[in-house]
């Protein structure tokens, strides 16, 4: 197989494995960590967590494919996770939305030439008293306006 | 049943009080008294999903309806399977189902066999209230198998086939992708449903997701008849239905036989059957079936009718007879039933004294086995074989290589072959049998299907295949199973008792069975290891033998 951990990573498996009853419990917290080190998840990944915690490769893809937060396809360096549900919506997230499409060139689902960003609509984020709100990889922004995303989208490196 | 007996609770269905087994599914129980409740995803060979909701049944006391795949009998339980709100949730259930199926019913091979239709028809029969478009799936009439096609807009999502790939044949080819209404069956990206059981999953799919590529088109579902039968593909002699057509020879291309169904026989099979048994129909009805007796006279071969082939047959095999010099070999086949093999150990030792018998188990394919069903020997009857005494075992019988030093030394006069291809088996056993087929001055072929061994013979028998004839063979285990006869034999073939007993008379005994039947009656008169049994002590399910040792 072409792909595998290096050794910290494997020692984490481990650790991750212990934490169940079942070795097939730690199937979650592998694959983030899979998707963290490979960046996303191929059908070559799955085969590979798959030998680590002894599952057959279709039952793998059953859980990525179930998860939308796992990531099947490349994304930018910075992913944007931009609520567009009720209270978001009500606070002005369709603003934010046009604001980013227009300052990056995308439409939702695409990624920016250079690889920088990628850009994604997604369900509530269960952090209305925020809202407006969005996630940038893992870190989450409330309380948006124009000004503080432009900064923010500026600020990123 | 080991330790203590189960312990029997009594349920009310639907008005009647029942006695079952503790821990029986209420699904199971209501079967047991006739009544049948709607089901996809419940098999009784997997696992238990609870997923199609389809089972629903009322429990009193219970404020919910529960799943009958699942929940169990219980004393004092009292059930409903079938008042109204039971099939309003039926209904329902059904109404969900069919929110995203496609409108195939009239192209899709399933219709007359699909759950889904019948359950409709039963339970459904609504008008739809859909107003929103369908979700589209991507793989339609999609091959993902050597025997299996997919369409995954048909799918109710019931995950018997995903059981089934990871439970039984454990390969795990299959999963449900996705989420909500994008759900669909498929292979894991790249790989093949390729495992030697793959076709099973064709037939627990209760509607037409998952369809036979060999059968797909051939004829429609209800224009075919069924009987009994055992797969003669190896030992193991899985219980099968056969599957045929008569009427509308313009169909499948004139074939009789049009597919081959496991039947559950939980002694030897369960529910299933591997692929290699479920496709080895297709000899009975090819165009190099042996269709007349020929005689062959200047490399040329002439059907002469049975009468003429029989005389001259018992007339040359006489001759060689008298010679001193040689000797008559008989090939045995395991293959051959047993009211045949009986026959044959009769005939050639009362008519022709001296012969020698010869067994060989070698077959054209390849010794699969597995601990699912397969098995090495890949003949159907070798176990019988065995018990009457007819293999290299018992000392006066020789094997191919035995028999092919006899040969080339110049001391056979006649060989009679029973279905072997001899030349067509691996080298290991058809090395130097073309050549010397031909140092030998008589060779008759009774058989089924012209082939390289049967061109060489100057007398060539036409046999009728195991579903044209009714016979018993011996599995592994020793357990006797019957074949039924389905149709009748191609044009003049014969049902191999039948050729042998023909042959004896025309040897100059008296042999008058009438039937298969009443050849096994006798068999089990004179073979020890058959004492006692009969067709209808056998029946559907078989009988082992007493002598059969493990
Ligand atoms: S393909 Fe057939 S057996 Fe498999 S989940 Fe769908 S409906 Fe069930
Ligand atoms: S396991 Fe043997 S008997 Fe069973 S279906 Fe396969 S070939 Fe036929
Ligand atoms: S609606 Fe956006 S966080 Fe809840
Ligand atoms: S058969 Fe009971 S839930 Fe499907």
């Amino acid at each position: 197989m072409s792909v595998s951990f290096p050794e910290k990573d494997r020692k984490l498996v481990e650790e991750m494995i212990r934490h169940y009853p079942h070795k097939k419990s730690a199937i979650g917290d592998v694959l983030y960590l899979a998707q963290k080190h490979f960046g996303y998840i191929t059908p070559e990944v799955e085969l590979y967590v798959a030998s680590l915690l002894d599952l057959p490769a279709s039952y793998v893809h059953q859980v990525v494919t179930f998860y939308s937060m796992y990531l099947k396809k490349p994304v930018g360096k910075y992913l944007i996770m931009l609520c567009d549900n009720v209270s978001c919506l009500l606070c002005g997230a369709e603003d934010l939305l046009g604001r980013i499409k227009e300052k990056l060139g995308i439409e939702v689902g695409e990624t920016t030439q250079e690889g920088k960003f990628t850009l994604w609509t997604v369900e509530c984020l269960g952090a209305c008293e925020q809202a407006p709100v969005m996630m940038i990889n893992d870190k989450l922004y409330g309380n948006l306006t124009p000004d503080k995303l432009d900064r923010l989208l500026d600020s990123l490196e | 049943m080991s330790g203590k007996e189960k312990k029997t609770v009594k349920t009310v269905i639907d008005g009647k009080e029942y006695a079952f087994p503790q821990g029986t599914t209420i699904l199971e129980a209501a079967k047991s008294v006739g009544i049948e409740i709607p089901h996809f995803c419940y098999h009784p060979g997997l696992s238990i999903a609870g997923a199609c909701r389809m089972c629903l049944v009322e429990i009193e006391k219970m404020p919910k309806l529960q799943i009958s795949c699942h929940m169990t009998v219980d004393d004092g339980m009292v059930i409903h399977t079938n008042n109204e709100r039971v099939k309003k949730a039926r209904k329902a259930m059904l109404e969900f189902h069919l929110v995203n199926h496609p409108l195939d019913c009239p192209v899709c091979d399933q219709g007359g066999e699909c759950n889904l239709q019948i359950y409709y028809m039963m339970h459904g029969n609504y008008i739809s209230r859909l107003r929103e478009n369908k979700v589209k799936k991507t793989k339609k009439a999609f091959q993902i198998g050597p025997h299996v096609m997919l369409d995954q807009e048909r799918c109710v999502l019931c995950s018997r086939c995903v059981r089934f790939c990871q439970e039984i044949s454990k390969s795990n080819e299959l999963g449900i992708f996705q989420r909500g209404d994008r759900e669909e069956i498929d292979v894991f990206p790249d790989m093949q449903l390729n495992s030697p059981y793959s076709a099973n999953v064709v037939d627990i799919c209760p509607v037409g997701a998952l369809l036979d590529k060999d059968f797909r088109f051939k004829t429609r579902a209800w224009y075919l008849e069924s009987a009994d039968s055992i797969c003669p593909r190896c030992s193991r002699g899985c219980n099968i239905e056969i599957h045929y057509n008569l009427n509308r020879p313009w169909k499948n291309e004139g074939r009789r036989l049009a597919r081959l169904k496991p039947r559950c026989n939980l002694e030897v099979n369960d529910w299933w059957v591997c692929d290699e048994g479920r496709y080895s129909f297709k000899f009975i009805d090819d165009d190099n079936r042996i269709e007349g007796p020929l005689v062959r006279t200047d490399g040329k071969a002439r059907n002469t009718g049975f009468k003429e082939a029989l005389e001259l047959a018992a007339e040359s095999l006489r001759n060689s007879a008298a010679s001193t010099d040689v000797e008559i070999a008989v090939l045995v086949s395991p293959r051959a039933a047993n009211e045949e093999l009986y026959l044959l150990k009769h005939v050639f030792s009362e008519q022709l004294p001296g012969t020698r018998l010869v067994f060989s188990s070698a077959t054209p394919f390849e010794p699969t086995e597995d601990d699912i069903l397969r098995k090495k020997d890949k003949n159907s009857n070798t176990r019988g074989a065995e018990l009457m005494g007819l293999t290299p075992d018992s000392a006066q019988v020789w094997s191919l290589s035995e028999l092919k030093d006899a040969v080339l030394a110049g001391e056979i006069g006649a060989l009679y072959i029973c279905y072997h291809d001899i030349t067509g088996l691996p080298e290991e056993f058809s090395a130097g049998w073309a050549e010397a087929l031909e140092r030998i001055p008589l060779v008759v072929y009774q058989g089924t299907n012209t082939c390289p061994t049967s061109e060489k013979a100057q007398i060539i028998f036409p046999a009728a295949a195991f579903a044209e004839r009714e016979g018993t063979v011996t599995n592994f285990e020793g357990r006797v199973q019957i074949q039924q006869k389905v149709f009748e034999p191609l044009s003049e073939a014969l049902p191999g008792w039948q050729i042998i007993q023909s042959l004896g008379v025309a040897l100059g005994g008296s042999y008058e069975y009438e039937s298969a039947e009443e050849v096994f009656a006798d068999l089990a008169k004179n073979e020890p290891a058959f004492a006692g049994l009969s067709y209808e002590k056998i029946g559907s399910g078989g009988f082992v033998a007493k002598d059969a040792k493990a």
